[in-house]
């Protein structure tokens, strides 16, 4: 399998997966958005909440860099400026999930 | 080597369709909805910060901008979830037929603003 086939393959997997994740952050972003500090520090430090927001900004994150390199690739011809785009796309998948995973699991 | 590859036309240049605009939404929302994934990711960071530093985020949310911005946010995000249904049923190989493209777009971008709706009335607890 070809990594253009791969990423095709994991894009559509990783949509699949989002899909009801979305449909449970939706619901509860509406529900508590403007709830009290209290409360919503009481929401992450359920089990459940900590490893269902983690899962989906994993999920959410991984496609959208999939997905965004899709759009430079349609939008930029200059290959140094693509790979330059995608690298800092990439880093930004990461860091921004892995920090506020890890904010999460040690809020109490 | 030169890229010779060529890039997706300008949008303007062609007469809009009911297929197109949904596939240009999808992009649309699909940025739009990450860069407001990292913001709730700041709003998440936040709350280290202590009850007192909460308050001023609390009073945005609460205010009516607060509110405009998170039923628009939560009509992006069903948007792509539909639009998403959309397309992983495409790439089962069905609805590529002209009229059944129409429909399912339709289906989307109506289905998008029922499902806001369905989302707001359920989290506040209106149903």
């Amino acid at each position: 399998m070809n990594f253009v086939t791969k990423k095709w393959l994991l894009m559509k997997i990783s949509s699949a997966l989002l899909i009801p994740l979305m449909i449970w952050f939706i619901l509860n972003l509406v529900s508590m958005y403007d709830a009290d500090y209290i409360e919503v520090v009481s929401f992450f430090t359920t089990l459940s909440s900590k490893i269902l927001v983690s899962l989906t900004l994993i999920f959410a994150y991984f496609f959208s860099a999939l997905s965004i390199s899709e759009v430079f690739e349609d939008y930029i011809q200059d290959e140094k400026i693509k790979n330059a785009a995608n690298k800092v796309l990439n880093i930004f998948a990461i860091i921004v999930p892995l920090i506020t995973i890890i904010v999460i699991f040690n809020l109490s | 080597m030169d890229n010779n590859n060529p890039l997706s036309p300008h949008i303007q240049v062609y007469r809009w369709h009911i297929s197109s605009l949904v596939s240009i939404s999808h992009r649309i929302t699909g940025i739009v909805n990450i860069f407001a994934i990292t913001v709730i990711c700041m709003w998440i960071l936040s709350l280290m910060l202590g009850e007192s530093s909460y308050d001023l985020t609390k009073l945005f949310l609460k205010s009516i901008f607060g509110k405009f911005t998170i039923i628009c946010l939560t009509w992006s995000f069903s948007f792509q979830v539909l639009s998403e249904i959309r397309h992983l049923v495409m790439d089962l190989g069905y609805g590529f037929e002209l009229k059944t493209t129409k429909v399912t777009g339709l289906l989307v971008i109506f289905g998008s603003i029922f499902f806001t709706i369905l989302f707001y009335f359920l989290g506040r607890n209106f149903i």
